[in-house]
């Protein structure tokens, strides 16, 4: 007997290659990045000139800092004209210390984030190579060194060091967007390693001589490039403290912390001897207590004693503080029976799990590649019985370490019901490894949508729905909350650009919003973005971190491919379980592929909703919304429609005439150029004796003019067909997000339900 | 059938009745108080301790024929040695349609028939039909298969006489087992016992248990098991020689290795000179020739330490630890499998190398190993688990690597030549048995974190779960959150731990002698001694000692007389193999010997992802070993085993042929700036020029006859193909390029002796 239906995987599977891009293509319109500066930090109180390099950046025409303590301002020549890429950066004295986001706006609006250091020490850029020890740049104590790392290269420093004083050694790099992997190796003069860091620490030396020595600095891999960049800290340290850290990028991990209200010192610390049962330290709850996995296989044993019916949080940060750990509690409730103890577990507490499956980095998107869980604990505690209780605090990655600066904070506390948040550009379902599309600046397109996926955290027990809201966008964008609802974990903003908006930026936020114990929550929202548009995840990790400010702008160099919302800018009635004909406008710019574009919906419970297909070029069409389906709630509630689909995109033609107007330019002064040559070339040589020196003089500067004029020629056709071979149309296939739409779901009549309930 | 009498016994013990049995062992016990079983017609025979050990010695049961891993051979599956005799009973009895053993016509049954090649035995012969052991095998049958009772006595032990003897070289030695069972009874297992020499080309045992040594003194021991015990038969075996002027002692592996020269009559050769001490200790600890500068300041230097001073600045250089990075990380299994392990492999890689530069402790470094946690980047030791995966493996690796043990044997059965059970080997496998393992960003790469619960491994014999123990050691109660991992480490660093120090120092006792006192060097058990026991234990107690210092190790190693004598033989000691009384040259490894090649040719090797320069010492990984034919051609590893036999140190034509006429032997002795080129430009004059070569290739400067050759080959004119004179300038760089050839392909170049 044959099935009458193909078996659901293969089903399946024919509906993944439909709407999955094929190879070849090209993933998501091209968005500003700001790739390299160089240098990448700069002392507080100085001025320095910073070279950008990017990709799709265009016009650059400011340099932007999260900080307003830094500020740029284009760099000129000698002639006054603006140097392309280069800016003098100007950090005030009182700027703060630490890691700020830089970005340019281009000619497509606001670029991705760079991360950049204002620091305490004097910085230096290294230029020159220093691939041995023969070229080993001297450098100062007590300063930075900002430099690139060449592939399969060694960069080599010298310093003077004293006996008796101690110097903190570190390699920025991983904190600092860089994809180095840092090696940090102290030399003795002549290169034989004396002391290594692999693992992006700091080298504690203590020179047993005063002498010369070597910083050797390499990739782990000796892997190198212009974004192999790295800054290279060289501090004297007083007294016996921790070395000073160079600062970091946050990881996105720490979105949870630290809970609203913390102060900034916890209450107390651990106490050791405290890893065996008989020595447990004594607290009361709540608790705030700070400690370190120190040293290796430490467990810090605490006792407590607790109420039936009680309920305690329990909450460990250290992996959000920056560390490499694993916390892990576990509790425990003591019995005596005739002098003997035993122990019953209560509770094992692990790590705060994502509440959605994230990304395995594989060849297909099975998630966003954004983790706000962390290996961290937060959990509950139920008391079931009175009596005294044993928490230990150990790190799963500790057995072998002896890392003191491994540290810690415990709270214990009654429930304090709240939600962080985090948001990221949504991006759409790829293939082929390709993770370029997340490292996506909010750039809009003057007509088009973007939408921002919304993540929350939730703390204590807290299920309650939450409210998006977006607040200080430029003129012309709007933007829309697609709440997270009660109990789940994910909602939407939905930012639109007017089809006549004008360029514009400005520095956004976002908040939710939610009832806690009756009364109103507000809390921020903080924007993840990726490190480097990665072409290929199985090559290259991508590496999220969360950004320092909310930028969003607006351009007009293109429009969007498509601009699709509800026919009407209104609120859309409907009756709880009746179904809701929605008809649909749609703008069609750009040159789209097949026949149709398959749509679905974000919004709270609508993401449920059975796709349905827009013909291309259709003006209109209508979208039916079956609420008996969907078991829709009476209630507001906000939606937006999207769906993927190829479009030919042509990158920046307008550059093409320009180009051919100056290529046809440089061939014109190559000519003139040429002439007055061999004009003055023959005149040299017909000259008399006596002004033979002075005509070859001449012949010889005009010959060099000339080849210069065929070095601009030959650039200029370069350029040509760099803008030209750019602008040629090609498939890119990209998300495409309707304006909000507004439905109301009234109630049922009462005598309808009456009727429904008797039958 | 059904209705008719089974003609085999239900049960082993249903055959004969129980008074039967008892009153044979009171009389025996009575009449012959030596020997329990009387070997006449009339004794039952026993299935355990007679038919088994037929079987056993005629290699029935071998893991080759019908003890074949779960299939047998042909349908006939015995267990390994004998090992499940219970097992055997059944198979050979009431398997087959019972067509294997027929008590009417016992000479018709197909054990014998197949045993003697009476009907075709893919096989052979095994047993003569005029032999004891077949008649025994057919009286067993006629007695109707007789499996022996519970109550029966059981084998003790088995001793051998002698035990212990100096035996002159080239002459012979019967001799003699003896079981000993349970109730004090013995019986004469001679013939039914096997025999093997841990170096045969010392000494040879023959089937019956003839001893024969040959022409080469030393220590040699014959192991004899019979039904799953073993014991040594040590032989000593004297040249005679008289044993005069030894070198003074530097320290006690001087004293125990002279000890035993002068009890086996073996004078050592004098101490090496000051020129061969320094290429020698270099190469063994810095995998690198010494440079002429180091060589002339050394041959200069009056002080009277230094040797001590000179090892004690190789051990302080990055490149005894990029050298000896290199021997461990192969045999850690640092493999590349996929373009993505780089990042593994480097970090890896580099942390032994790291750890080796700080001179951390030896049972740290194996602890961090062993108990990693974390991602690879942030703990490297965590790569050991990405290639050594499942608890098993893990366990045999660690045992074979880290405590000269296989067990590899134990997991389905007992050891054969060992007293681990599968017991034992599932005990170790429990370590392992709470690695947990989380999916990282990178594919194929985990996360280990140990894994809360009580650490248990099931016994797959038993299916009983088994808690972790040290090998010989107590089992442990290891409470569930503690990683038992630790405690394993912990139990290896104890100092009464009888294999941990004892490896390590055997395996570098190898690494500077050539041969290990104990061979192979990671299979030490009572049956396989060390040539010199008490120098072994002398070793690993001072290394204990030392706080388990790698350094001190190789120090007190190479401070030795032993280590400086010269490897010229005297007129007695050529034939020594294994007493140390002269250096054993050893042909360079091929990094070592690629690096010094590059060395003297004054060129490189450009390894991918590498910096320029790197030497191939400091190679992270095998996958160098694709791209360079030299590495491959000279045996480097390719990190598949913890044996360090993956390193292949034999000669072959292929290497020969390499050095001789390779493209990249050649590419190097012409390369621009290279050594030939420039001493062929150089104004300093040809004696100079030889000098340096010879001291940069031999530690040495040429005597007068290496000097007047080198000399007239250099200003020898040279013609071309077609007879005309060549450009001066170019017949002398030729002439360098062929001279640094002839010395590369020489033994005194190839050799560290």
């Amino acid at each position: 007997m044959f099935r009458k239906f193909a078996p659901l995987p293969i089903v399946a599977l024919l509906a993944l290659w439909l709407v999955t891009p094929s190879y070849g293509q090209l993933v998501c319109l091209p968005a500003p990045h700001l790739l390299t500066m160089m240098p990448m930090g700069a002392q507080a109180g100085t001025t320095v000139e910073v070279t950008i390099t990017g990709e799709h950046i265009e016009d650059v025409t400011q340099l932007l800092f999260s900080n307003p303590k830094i500020t740029a301002n284009p760099a000129t020549d000698a002639a006054g004209k603006v140097v392309e890429n280069k800016f003098f950066v100007t950090v005030a004295a009182d700027a703060p210390t630490g890691v700020h986001d830089a970005r340019v706006i281009s000619r497509l609006g606001v670029s991705s984030p760079r991360a950049f250091t204002v620091g305490a020490m004097p910085e230096v850029t290294i230029t020159e190579p220093n691939a041995s020890v023969e070229t080993a740049k001297a450098i100062a104590v007590n300063s930075v060194s900002n430099a690139v790392m060449p592939k399969r290269s060694i960069g080599f420093y010298s310093f003077e060091a004293e006996k008796g004083k101690r110097y903190a050694v570190e390699c920025a790099a991983v904190g600092i967007d860089s994809k180095l992997t840092p090696v940090v190796i102290i030399a003795d003069a002549k290169g034989r390693d004396l002391m290594v860091n692999r693992t992006g620490g700091v080298i504690d030396f203590s020179p047993a001589e005063s002498g010369s020595y070597l910083v050797k600095v390499n990739d782990l891999t000796y892997q190198g490039s212009a974004r192999h960049f790295y800054r290279l800290a060289l501090q004297e340290m007083e007294g016996n403290g921790p070395p000073p850290r160079h600062p970091s990028t946050a990881k996105v991990s720490s979105t949870s912390w630290p809970p609203v209200g913390l102060p900034a010192k916890p209450g107390a610390a651990e106490a050791e001897p405290n890893d065996e049962a008989d020595r447990a330290q004594k607290i009361t709850l709540p608790c705030d207590i700070s400690g370190s996995f120190y040293p290796a296989a430490d467990v810090d044993t605490f006792e407590f004693s607790a109420k039936k019916g009680e309920v305690w949080w329990v909450e460990v940060a250290s992996e959000r503080l920056g560390l490499p750990t694993d916390p892990f509690v576990l509790v425990q409730g003591i019995t005596q029976k005739e002098g003997k103890e035993t122990l019953t577990d209560v509770a094992e507490l692990y790590d705060i799990e994502s509440p959605v499956k994230i990304s395995s980095n594989g060849y297909s998107y099975d998630g966003p590649p954004y983790n706000v869980g962390s290996p961290d604990v937060l959990g509950k505690v139920e008391i079931k019985e009175d009596g005294v209780y044993r928490l230990q605090v150990r790190d799963l990655f500790g057995g072998t370490r002896n890392e003191p600066a491994n540290e810690y904070r415990l709270l214990v506390r009654k429930a304090q019901p709240d939600f962080a948040l985090a948001a990221w550009a949504v991006h759409m379902t790829l293939r082929n490894g390709d993770r370029a599309a997340f490292s996506k600046p909010m750039a809009l397109r003057a007509g088009g949508a973007m939408t921002l996926e919304v993540l929350t955290v939730r703390r204590d027990g807290f299920e309650g729905e939450i409210e998006l809201e977006m607040k200080g966008l430029p003129p012309g964008v709007t933007a829309t909350g697609l709440r997270i609802p009660a109990k789940k974990s994910v909602g939407h903003i939905v930012l639109t650009a007017d089809e006549n908006a004008k360029p514009g930026f400005s520095l956004a936020t976002i908040t939710g919003s939610a009832t806690i114990n009756e009364a109103t929550v507000t809390r921020p929202c903080r924007l993840a973005s990726m490190e480097w548009p990665v072409k290929d995840a199985k090559q290259e990790i991508p590496s999220p971190r969360l950004v320092g400010n909310i930028p969003v702008s607006v351009s007009d160099s293109e429009k969007a491919p498509i601009t699709f919302s509800a026919a009407e800018d209104k609120v859309w009635e409907v009756t709880e379980g009746e179904t809701l004909t929605l008809p649909l406008k749609a703008t069609w710019r750009g040159d789209f592929t097949g026949t149709s574009i398959k749509v679905k919906a974000y919004g709270d419970g609508f993401g449920r909703l059975k796709d349905f297909e827009i013909p291309l070029k259709s003006a209109t069409h209508d979208a039916v919304i079956d609420l008996a389906a969907l078991k829709t709630p009476p209630g507001e509630y906000t939606i937006a429609f999207y769906g993927g689909a190829v479009a030919k995109y042509s990158y920046h033609p307008d550059a093409v005439p320009v180009a051919e107007a100056a290529k046809k330019k440089a061939e014109e002064a190559a000519t003139v150029a040429a002439a007055e040559a061999k004009k003055l070339t023959d005149a040299a040589a017909k000259a008399p004796e006596d002004k033979k020196a002075e005509a070859a003089a001449e012949a010889k500067a005009a010959t060099e003019k000339q080849k210069l004029a065929e070095k601009a020629k030959a650039d200029a056709e370069k350029e040509l067909k760099v803008v030209t071979t750019a602008a040629a149309p090609k498939d890119r296939v990209d998300i495409y997000v309707s304006k909000p739409v507004r439905i109301s779901v009234k109630p049922k009549p009462a005598d309808t339900v009456a009727t429904a309930e008797k039958k | 059938m059904s209705g008719t009498a089974d003609p085999i016994p239900m049960s082993p013990s249903h055959r004969f009745p129980e008074f039967f049995l008892v009153a044979l062992v009171a009389l025996s016990a009575l009449l012959f108080s030596n020997v329990v079983f009387a070997e006449d017609e009339e004794r039952p025979v026993h299935f355990v301790h007679d038919v088994v050990p037929i079987l056993t010695k005629a290699h029935c049961n071998s893991g080759s024929c019908h003890a074949k891993a779960d299939v047998g051979q042909r349908g006939f599956r015995l267990s390994l040695l004998g090992f499940e005799p219970q097992e055997d009973y059944e198979h050979i009895v009431k398997e087959a349609k019972g067509r294997r053993v027929f008590p009417n016509a016992p000479e018709q049954s197909l054990l014998v028939l197949k045993a003697a090649n009476l009907v075709p035995h893919g096989g052979g012969s095994k047993l003569d039909p005029e032999s004891e052991n077949y008649k025994t095998l057919v009286r067993w049958i006629s007695q109707g298969m007789p499996y022996g009772k519970e109550s029966d006595p059981t084998l003790a032990s088995i001793e051998i006489d002698p035990k212990r003897m100096v035996m002159e070289t080239n002459t012979k030695q019967q001799l003699r087992v003896t079981a000993h069972y349970s109730d004090g009874t013995k019986r004469d297992v001679t013939e039914l016992a096997l025999y093997e020499a841990n170096n045969k080309s010392m000494a040879e045992a023959s089937e019956s248990g003839l001893v024969e040594t040959s022409d080469l003194p030393g220590n040699v021991a014959v192991m004899v098991r019979y039904s799953g015990q073993v014991s040594v038969f040590s032989v000593s075996i004297p040249l005679g020689a008289p044993v005069e002027n030894l070198p003074p002692e530097n320290n006690f592996i001087d004293k125990l290795v002279f000890a035993n020269l002068k009890e086996i009559g073996v004078p050592p050769s004098p101490v090496c000179d000051d020129a061969t001490f320094l290429r020698r200790v270099t190469l063994d600890i810095a995998g690198r020739l010494p440079t002429p500068e180091e060589t002339s300041a050394f041959l200069d230097s009056k002080a009277p330490d230094k040797r001590d001073v000179v090892i004690d600045s190789l051990l302080d250089s990055p490149d005894y630890a990029d050298y000896f990075a290199n021997k461990w990380t192969a045999l850690l299994k640092n493999k590349r499998e996929s373009k993505a392990d780089i990042t593994a492999n480097f970090a890896f890689h580099s942390w032994v190398r790291d750890s080796l530069l700080e001179n951390k402790p030896y049972d740290e470094i194996v602890k961090q190993i062993l108990a990693a946690t974390g991602t690879i980047v942030e703990n490297p030791p965590v790569a050991w688990y990405k290639r050594v995966t499942l608890p098993k493996q893990q366990l045999e690796d660690v045992a074979q690597l880290f405590l000269g043990v296989r067990m590899q044997c134990a997991q389905c059965h007992h050891h054969p030549f060992e007293r681990w059970s599968q017991h034992d080997y599932y005990s170790l496998a429990a370590f392992f048995s709470q690695v947990g393992r989380k999916p990282t960003a990178i594919a194929g790469e985990d996360l280990i974190f140990h894994k809360r619960g009580v650490a248990k491994f099931e016994n797959k014999k038993t299916g009983e779960p088994v808690k972790p123990a040290g090998l010989g050691g107590p089992t442990l109660e290891i409470a569930p959150d503690d990683d038992p991992r630790l405690q394993l480490a912990n139990w290896m660093s104890e100092e009464s731990n009888p294999f941990f120090a004892k490896v390590l120092m055997n395996r570098y006792w190898k690494h500077f002698f050539k041969r290990g006192l104990v061979e192979p060097e990671d299979d030490i058990r009572d049956t396989n001694p060390a040539t010199n026991p008490e120098l072994l234990d002398a070793l690993a107690n001072h290394f204990v000692e030392s706080g388990f210092d790698l350094k001190e190790a190789v120090r007190v190693l190479t401070r030795s007389q032993t280590y400086q004598l010269s490897s010229k033989p005297n007129e007695h000691n050529a034939v020594d193999r294994q007493n140390f009384s002269h250096f054993y040259p050893k042909r360079m490894q091929a990094e070592v010997l690629l690096d010094s090649i590059d060395h003297l040719a004054g060129s490189s090797t450009d390894f991918a992802d590498l910096p320029p320069g790197t030497r191939a010492i400091a190679l992270p990984d095998n996958s160098y070993n694709a791209s360079s034919a030299f590495l491959k051609v000279f045996g480097r590893p390719e990190g598949a085993s913890v044996c360090e036999c993956e390193r292949v140190q034999a000669s072959s034509l292929a290497q020969s042929l390499h050095l001789m006429n390779s493209n990249e032997v050649k590419a190097k002795l012409a390369k621009s700036a290279g050594r030939a080129d420039l001493l062929s430009k150089s104004e300093k004059g040809d004696v100079d020029g030889i000098h340096e070569i010879y001291l940069t290739a031999f530690s040495r400067l040429p005597d007068g006859e290496e000097l007047s050759i080198a000399e007239e080959y250099l200003t020898k004119p040279r013609t071309d193909a077609a007879g005309r004179p060549v450009d001066p300038k170019v017949a002398k760089r030729k002439a360098y390029e062929d001279l640094i050839w002839a010395i590369m392909n020489t033994k005194e170049f190839l050799y560290n002796h």
